[in-house]
């Protein structure tokens, strides 16, 4: 009997092995760009919208002669967590060759996938991941072109401080916040720096809350929001969390001068969850938005026509088009080092020295010693009839007038 | 003391959802007895039925429940006819199964939809009374008051119909109600529909009050769970009253406590009731060993 | 109607343990069974030594087919079904992870704290769930895994919170870190083997004949004067110690814990079982067998479809988990039984 069960266990793992051999590497003329992100699973969505962004990417590189001289070519890894984020890197770089590495919607993927490249020499590009301690470990092939969760807590800090408490007639000495965040490793670090800076700037923390993005009710969370009574209600979180608190402050009758939410918060899922009076006035800190001032990001307007055109609908969600810039500067990277090694390109981005506003985002590139871009920013929209407005950074509002807010 | 009742009314309004939920999950699992995996995802094609509706037919949320929640019973039969009967005799592997079709509803509707957070409009989700500092949300409302109609309704329907007689008498004795001539396949078949058309109704109406994602369901079936075996396997009452206590602990621990750690202390009560009694708390002395002895 | 019908989970041995198994094996025989795995899976490795996705795939199935084994020890021989091991294997990865983190202690010598800790606190939260009978232990240690998932969030100091733990890349056999998937492969194999071994020992020794009498029916094997509780708690904490060992070597191939990844549901918990159930629990090959179906099946459809329609690949893997179950009721290995006792009969 075990005889039979030996002979079928080799046939059968001999058979799924091979299986999974199948798709052998064809000859080496496109240069080959994994794309890292969830393209299952609860975050699919945006994983395939930062994808989008490198198939636009990808299509502008082309056009203007590619990297090193070949076309791009881009191929999808699948990774909803860590172990998956390893299995992705491992058979992109041997069974269909992969030249390097571009990722990532979940921050935990890239540390794991990132970790994976460097094995095979291969660069790892981030574009959307926001975990502070990406950059930190100094990983030599590890780069990171987009804003990270500290730039998302400064420009929220910013909003409120050179901002909001003027429009409130308070000095930061007088306003209260109520921090409000999501519980994993996205929402706290962003809400522990936002804690951090203003208190530094002697603003009052009325409290800190966390919830689960996956709660059924977060009427406790709101209700104890709404006895704190703050000036300005800031919360980070994901999209159900963050409609689930919106409906419930509504019904709870709880109406801080200002609410800012980061992260989500500025697409039509929440318009739809809320209906158009339901968000009018509500601040979002997201990802610069296609349609921002042409002066504040060059081409922005441009990308929204390509955008349109090849996939027949607005982009749900602005990750895309920060994705789209960092893809084109880590070809421009490549390109400068003429070889996709991570030391050539690490060693090449000392000479970046883009001013803000260089890229279709508003983003410059001027890389740390972490190899961490230092000029790209989140930008702040206010809803306003149903319509997401650019009104923060100043220089990205063009003429846009933040409402609703104080005087 | 106003916030006191504030609260108090937050957690009989939560109550009143995880009892609605729980209902249907409490049918499949004291009758069938079956732990069925899928019902969150069952109570997630509700939501989706009910958005649907809207999307195509322009129907308000509250009526799409005429539509829903049959296909929901016709669901719920089929699953039971064509997946979980053939594995009568091996109640694990049903288990596996139940699994198995709660991968494949999540990942069908995130096929569909790309995982797109979709909202369905009812003007009643934008009404709410208020009585001086209390809020009460329409839709919750009649979330709760569902509960109870639902919760009234089974409980004749058990005690008072030769139907429900009959599905009574499986559940305590499956050998003598067959031998009682009482069809048990059949009897599951619909314990199962009916049990699948609770879950389209509860989709139903929670979907005004969240933003639908694939993998909603999964957010209500540890809380269902908990409510069912709480409450005690089988029992009506248990489930409405398991529903309710549950939502007033969570309710309390989340606004006098701590938020991030309500869920712990729920879970901590949950577990220690059931060690005290393991049969729930309006289960029958014993009712947890039926799920154990052998039946023909 | 058949004799078992209607019998509530779980009823893994009722119709495919002892009733149907020829003969009963020694302790000896199944190590010799499991030393010609080990030949056979030897030479695999060495055929893929310079295919680190394969590998890595070898790896997985490895870890996940010993986990699974593991599990089985009191899943399966035992009969609870447990839902909560998602906990040990946490403890195992956290204690793994504090240890080489704080104090550089090498994770080849935290598997033991690993091991001991899981199976203590495998005993402490067993003595009062074991009160609990069939669905009601799963959906108690269901809600276990929720609890350790809340608390883990919460108590940053020990787990990183829900930043996690990131280990430093420090590659050498003493840190267990390296470069290449080669060794992965060999330590996930080699605790596949551990736990086959212990798993062997178990079925084929006086703890596994007293799990099977306390699955089979509780209350005679207490009239027979077996302690079941003890019995119960025994195989626990070995079962326990195992999964605390697959968590700390976990650990180490990600080099990265967090409560998401190490208590998910989906991907760990609930896995452990489903493994089991698909090649055939409370059998001592049946867990190796489904990891070898599953693991790579589910790989090759994150592969080759994970990038087209979201979710085509977890779409189709449900699918087939559902035709699976219809087909192999009671799992592969009971399918494959099934198989050979036609043959003989026929060939009589």
């Amino acid at each position: 009997m075990m005889k039979l069960t030996r002979r079928a266990a080799l046939a059968g793992a001999a058979m799924a092995l091979c299986l999974a051999a199948g798709g052998t590497a064809m000859a080496q003329e496109t240069f080959k760009v994994g794309t890292i992100n969830p393209y299952s699973g609860p975050l699919a969505l945006y994983g395939g919208e930062v994808n989008r962004g490198y198939e636009l990417a990808a299509d502008a590189v082309n056009e203007a002669g590619g990297i090193l001289g070949r076309q791009v070519e881009i191929l999808k890894g699948d990774a909803t967590n860590p172990q998956e984020g390893i299995a992705a890197v491992e058979r992109l770089a041997t069974r269909e060759n992969a030249d390097a590495f571009i990722g990532t919607y979940l921050s935990a993927v890239a540390g794991a996938a990132s970790e994976t490249a460097l094995n095979y020499n291969k660069l790892y590009w981030d574009t959307n991941a926001l975990a502070t301690n990406l950059t930190e470990r100094g990983l030599p092939n590890y780069i990171r072109s987009g804003p990270y969760s500290v730039s998302f807590a400064d420009v929220s800090i910013d909003l409120i401080l050179n901002s909001l408490a003027a429009r409130l007639g308070k000095q930061p000495g007088d306003l209260t916040v109520w921090l409000e965040h999501e519980e994993s490793v996205y929402g706290t670090s962003i809400a522990e720096h936002q804690k951090e800076r203003l208190e530094a700037a002697g603003v009052k923390v009325l409290g800190i809350g966390a919830h689960s993005y996956k709660s059924i009710d977060l009427t406790d969370s709101v209700l104890r929001a709404r006895d704190a009574n703050p000036d300005i209600w800031v919360q980070t979180g994901y999209v159900p969390d963050g409609n689930l608190l919106l409906r419930t402050a509504r019904d709870q009758g709880f109406k801080p001068k200002a609410t800012v939410f980061v992260g989500t918060g500025d697409t039509k899922e929440t318009l739809e969850a809320m209906g158009a009076d339901g968000v009018e006035g509500l601040l979002v800190v997201s990802y610069p938005r296609p349609d921002i001032s042409e002066d504040y990001g060059p081409g922005s307007k441009a990308y929204l026509e390509a955008y349109r055109a090849k996939y027949g609908e607005d982009p749900i969600a602005p990750q895309s088009m920060a994705a789209f810039v960092g893809f084109k500067i880590m070809a421009q990277a490549i390109n400068k080092a003429g070889s996709a090694e991570p030391e050539a390109v690490s060693g090449v981005l000392g000479s970046f020295d883009e001013p803000l506003r260089t890229y279709e985002t508003g983003f410059g590139a001027k890389f740390d010693d972490n190899k961490q871009n230092q000029r790209a920013y989140p930008t702040v929209i206010q809803w306003q009839g149903g319509k997401q407005v650019t009104v923060f950074p100043d220089d990205a509002a063009g003429d846009n007038k933040m409402v609703n807010i104080g005087n | 003391m106003e916030t006191f009742l504030n609260i108090v009314i937050v957690g009989l309004l939560l109550g009143g959802i995880y009892g609605l939920v729980s209902m249907g999950l409490n049918l499949i699992f004291g009758v069938v007895r079956i732990v069925n995996f899928a019902q969150g995802e069952l109570v997630m094609l509700g939501m989706y039925g009910a958005y649907l509706s809207w999307y195509l037919l322009g129907l308000d949320p509250y009526l799409s429940a005429l539509v829903v929640v049959p296909c929901l019973f016709v669901l719920g039969v089929i699953i039971q006819r064509f997946v979980l009967q053939p594995l009568q005799n091996e109640p694990s592997m049903q288990i596996f199964a139940t699994f198995g079709l709660l991968i494949l509803f999540q990942n069908i509707v995130l096929a569909i939809t790309r995982g797109t957070g979709y909202s369905v409009h009812s003007e009643v989700s934008r009404v709410v009374l208020s009585f001086e500092d209390i809020n009460i949300s329409l839709s919750r409302l009649i979330v709760l008051i569902m509960v109870i109609l639902v919760a009234v309704g089974a409980n004749w329907f058990l005690h008072s119909t030769m139907y429900g007689k009959a599905v009574r008498a499986v559940t305590q004795d499956r050998r003598s109600a067959r031998l009682m001539g009482i069809n048990v396949e059949l009897a599951f078949m619909l314990t199962f529909g009916v049990g699948s058309a609770l879950a389209g109704l509860a989709g139903v109406l929670l979907a005004p009050i969240y933003t639908l994602s694939p993998q909603i369901g999964g957010n209500f079936i540890l809380a269902a769970f908990a409510v069912v075996v709480l409450g005690g396997l089988g029992s009506v009452w248990g489930a409405f009253f398991g529903g309710f206590i549950i939502g007033l602990i969570e309710a309390f621990a989340g606004y006098y406590l701590n938020p991030e750690l309500k869920h712990a202390i729920w879970f901590l009560v949950f577990i220690a009731v059931l060690i005290v009694r393991p049969g729930g708390l309006f289960g029958i002395a014993g009712a947890e060993e039926v799920g154990l002895r052998e039946q023909d | 109607m058949n004799k078992t019908d209607g019998q509530a989970m779980p009823a893994a041995l009722a119709g495919n343990g002892a009733t149907m198994r020829p003969k009963v094996t020694t302790f000896g025989t199944e190590l010799g069974r499991i030393g010609a795995i080990g030949v056979f899976f030897a030479i695999f490795i060495v055929l893929f030594r310079g295919d680190p996705f394969i590998l890595n795939m070898m790896a997985y199935t490895f870890l996940f087919a010993a986990l699974s084994t593991s599990w089985n020890i009191i899943g399966g021989f035992g009969g609870q079904f447990s839902l909560g091991h998602g906990v040990f294997f946490a403890i195992g990865a956290y204690t793994t992870a504090n240890l080489y983190f704080h104090w550089q202690i090498s994770p080849w010598l935290s598997l033991v704290p690993g091991m001991i800790l899981a199976a203590m606190v495998a005993v402490a939260v067993s003595w009062p769930t074991f009160r609990l009978k069939g669905p009601f232990f799963a959906i108690a240690t269901l809600a276990l895994n929720e609890v350790a998932l809340v608390l883990a969030t919460y108590f940053d100091g020990i787990t990183g919170g829900p930043r996690g733990m990131l280990l430093p890349f420090k590659a050498g056999l003493e840190n267990m870190v390296f470069t290449s998937r080669l060794p992965y492969a060999v330590i996930m194999f080699g605790f596949l083997l551990v736990s086959l071994v212990a798993a062997a020992w178990v079925l084929r020794g006086r703890l596994g004949y007293y799990l099977q009498a306390v699955h089979l029916d509780e209350d005679a094997a207490r009239a027979a004067g077996i302690d079941v509780l003890k019995v119960k708690l025994t195989g626990m904490a070995v079962s326990a110690a195992l999964t605390g060992i697959g968590g700390s070597l976990f650990a180490m191939y990600l080099r990265f814990v967090d409560p998401p990844t190490v208590l998910s549901i989906q991907d760990i918990g609930v896995k452990f079982l489903l493994i089991a159930l698909i090649g055939g629990v409370g059998t001592l090959y049946g867990p190796l067998l489904g990891a070898l179906l599953i693991i790579p099946l589910e790989s090759y459809l994150r592969a080759t479809l994970g990038g087209t329609i979201p979710g085509i690949n977890l779409l189709i893997l449900g699918g087939l988990l559902v035709i699976f179950a219809l087909f192999m009721r009671r799992g592969i290995f009971g399918a494959m039984q099934g198989l050979w006792e036609r043959r003989r009969g026929a060939r009589q």
